[in-house]
């Protein structure tokens, strides 16, 4: 049983991610919640489903940081940071060793390089295309009248290689509309979609270099499809998370414990050390009753590896 | 853990604008005016893009429109947009460089019997608001270095007024550094290029007097390139000052001061502009006034500037403690090479400045600039404007970054925006990938500490 818990909550453009942390940095649990859009309604239920989840209170949260793209949005927020450093530090913890995260979510597809030391490298966004990105597959099954669980296995068995615009979702729909028109079948329209998508995030990592070990997080994650299509793409396999959805807010919640951890440990030092001059000061000046709060000459912060404080320091 | 909901708290302007930049304001302002009314005072108007001629404009007396000066200018006020919907509607395709897409636009205006207002998606108001603004052109005049647009941006304003008035092109060779002996301002191939350049300014210039029948004053040519080069020297001087920390001024009072050096007429005002420009820099310095409260972070800007978004990008990049000091287009570009120019004898030093322009080097002296940019300001970041419509600016970008970053260990990041078309541009996306980077950079001051 830990003696806190962090929060980390990832809102994005169409689901809500909670993950709570426990001291030790475990993640504990996680949930996601569909939105139609982003929305405070959706993020309170993520908020309240990983409570009860986890059998947790508010009470026992000590620190929540939030990220995604409605990251401001986000109810009891401490700080927030971008999805790219909290996709880092999630898929660093999920997969030690890990040197480049691809992250698709429904908005948007990013490229992080990872340097040696688990922090952030350098990164790559898509534009303000949403092509590539998990909204082209939402566009892929509407035109093609299949459920969007259905596209992957869809693509999997396609046979021929169509081309397809990969540079705008809206013009894809389009092209996917003329070759259903055309008479091409529905398996060899998703494979080929699922090609462009796998060549354009292509271009993404070509921005920050290609790496061996590489792990993809967010929604389309799950997509076996485009992670086989990329995986051939870029001549390497891709580690796959048992909830890719997850890494961003679970990385979200371990900056909150990292945070807190800090602060955590300065409080405890900041507490001992006047713990020790207390009683120091007491064993020297026995009567108090004339002292005027401030001792002359240098306090020794004793054996916390604090600097030694030269000056008076006042009511102790 | 509180459970309300947060709210994005109002952001207080940490930008402290440098007060001179409003006198370039009012500078611009009367310069436009005077333009506007220079028909009337009897003056041969010429129209021209690209490299900074009007020093030469100004001894031949003509009244002169720089027509990406003008495009920036209605950008700038939010203007822009019923000027590109002329250029569209002539046929000039959206992703066309928006500066003469805009420029175009008033062109077609300007030449009344392209336009029909009958059959128009422009407003009749702000039809004839720009129509009346620019007096129509004499003859037209091409300096553009590097940019395969702006070397036919004239030729096609050129057939918007029916292919009647004359046109004059100076070409500018691109300053490729293949050549052994080859780097900035430096090695055979500048300096034939320079002498090829100089010579087409001296056909120009007899152009110039075949338009207007007057006698070239070349007593005042050199006069104006006197100002000129001293006007540079005291904006160096300036943005030299501009290595302190935290930074007295930034790249967004060198945009603002852009028009002044770059096309308004050469004078005293124009030196006393960049003489208090300093002045001010050396008082902000004895009085420890910053340009950008807390500042953190220091950034260099790669890209033409994005002239919808100046005010909010200098009050977003200061929100998070950001100063941008310098950039490729203020620094590296507007006479910033001033030794070079002989007054006496200014041809040549002129040629030389134009020729340098920052799109027109080969990779290796961008570069080479890049990396003495980050050394003498203390460069933590660039952000890179992807602009759009102007390939050139950006063609080079990427390699730009990871030479930083391989050189410097500098972070970077991208944001896709325009120089005049603000539908290009997205205010999160820039956030995003700005708080992002400022993320990078504190996990690598954590690594390094």
């Amino acid at each position: 049983m830990s003696d806190w818990y962090t929060l980390g909550v990832d809102l994005g453009s169409t689901t809500a991610k909670a993950v709570i942390s426990d001291s030790d940095g475990r993640l504990v649990a996680g949930e996601v919640v569909q939105m139609g859009a982003v929305s405070r309604e959706g993020v309170r239920r993520a908020i309240d489903a990983v409570l009860e989840r986890s059998g947790l209170t508010e009470a026992d949260i000590v620190r929540t940081i939030s990220t995604g793209y409605g990251r401001k949005l986000v109810p009891g927020a401490d700080k927030s940071y971008t999805e790219i450093t909290c996709h880092a530090r999630g898929a660093v913890a999920l997969r030690p060793g890990v040197e480049l995260v691809i992250d698709i979510g429904g908005q948007d597809s990013k490229a992080i390089a990872i340097a040696s030391d688990g922090l952030v490298d350098k990164f790559a966004m898509n534009d303000r295309c949403a092509s590539g990105t998990g909204r082209f597959f939402d566009v892929l099954a509407r035109a093609l009248e299949v459920d969007i669980t259905e596209v992957s296995d869809l693509a999997l068995s396609g046979t021929e290689d169509l081309q397809v615009s990969s540079m705008c979702a809206t013009f894809a729909e389009t092209e996917v509309i003329s070759l259903l028109a055309e008479g091409a079948e529905k398996a060899d329209i998703a494979a080929s979609v699922h090609r462009s998508v796998a060549s354009r995030t292509l271009g993404l990592v070509s921005q920050v270099g290609k790496r061996k070990q590489v792990v993809m997080t967010g929604g389309v994650a799950k997509n076996a499809a485009l992670v086989g299509f990329l995986s051939e793409a870029l001549g390497t396999p891709i580690e796959l998370l048992d909830e890719p959805q997850l890494a961003g807010a679970y990385g979200a919640a371990l900056l909150a414990r990292d945070e807190y951890a800090s602060g955590l440990l300065r409080d405890d030092a900041d507490a001992e050390t006047e713990r020790q001059m207390a009683q120091a000061f007491a064993s020297i000046t026995p009567h108090c009753a004339d002292c005027d709060g401030h001792l002359d000459g240098p306090v020794r912060a004793v054996a916390l590896g604090l600097p030694a404080v030269g000056h008076p320091v006042a009511a102790l | 853990m509180p459970v309300e909901v947060a709210e994005k708290p109002a952001t207080e302007n940490k930008f402290n604008r440098m007060s001179i930049t409003s006198v370039a304001g009012k500078m611009a302002a009367d310069y436009w005016e005077d333009i506007f009314t220079a028909r009337e005072r009897g003056k041969h108007i010429v129209w021209y893009n690209g490299s900074a001629l009007n020093p030469v404009f100004q001894a031949a007396g003509l009244g002169w429109c720089h027509g990406e000066a003008f495009s920036a200018r209605l950008a700038a006020q939010h203007l822009e947009v019923p000027a590109q919907q002329a250029g569209e509607e002539y046929g000039y395709l959206g992703e066309l460089c928006s500066y003469s897409r805009t420029h175009l636009g008033c062109a077609v205006l300007t030449k009344r019997n392209l336009y029909d207002q009958s059959q128009s998606v422009v407003g009749e108001d702000d039809a004839r608001e720009l129509a009346a603004k620019l007096p129509a052109p004499d003859f037209f005049v091409n300096a553009y270095a590097g940019c395969s647009t702006g070397q036919q941006w004239d030729a096609m304003t050129y057939r918007v007024f029916d292919k009647k008035l004359p046109l004059f092109n100076v070409s500018l060779p691109m300053l490729w550094g293949n050549k052994p002996d080859s780097g900035y301002l430096v090695g055979e191939e500048f300096e034939s290029a320079s002498a090829y350049v100089a010579e087409q300014m001296k056909d120009m210039i007899s152009f110039i007097e075949s338009q207007t029948g007057t006698p070239f004053d070349w007593d005042a040519l050199s006069e104006n390139m006197t100002y000129i080069k001293r006007a540079s020297e005291l904006r160096l001087e300036a943005m030299a000052l501009c290595a302190a920390a935290p930074t007295p001024a930034t790249y967004w009072d060198w945009v603002a001061s852009i028009a002044p050096i770059n096309f308004m007429p050469a004078n005293q005002a124009l030196v006393d502009y960049f003489a208090g420009m300093k002045a001010e820099i050396e008082q902000r310095i004895r009085d420890g006034v910053p340009a950008v409260q807390n500042e953190r972070y220091r950034f260099y800007f790669d890209g033409i500037m994005n002239w919808n978004k100046l005010g909010w990008l200098s009050r977003k990049f200061a929100e998070y403690d950001v100063a941008v000091i310098a950039g490729r287009y203020t620094h590296d570009a507007f006479w910033q090479e001033p030794d070079l120019i002989d007054p006496s004898d200014p041809l040549l030093g002129m040629a030389k400045n134009y020729l340098i322009c920052p799109i027109n080097s080969g990779l290796g002296v961008m570069k080479e600039l890049l990396l003495r940019r980050i050394d003498e300001y203390g460069i933590d970041g660039i952000a890179f404007h992807s602009t759009r419509t102007c390939r050139v600016m950006t063609n080079p970008q990427q390699i730009l970054a990871r030479t930083a970053e391989r050189e410097r260990g500098t972070k970077s990041f991208f944001f896709e925006g325009d120089v005049a078309d603000a539908s290009f541009y997205r205010d999160d996306l820039l956030e995003t990938r700005l708080i992002a980077t400022l993320e990078a950079i504190d996990a690598q001051r954590v690594r390094a500490a």
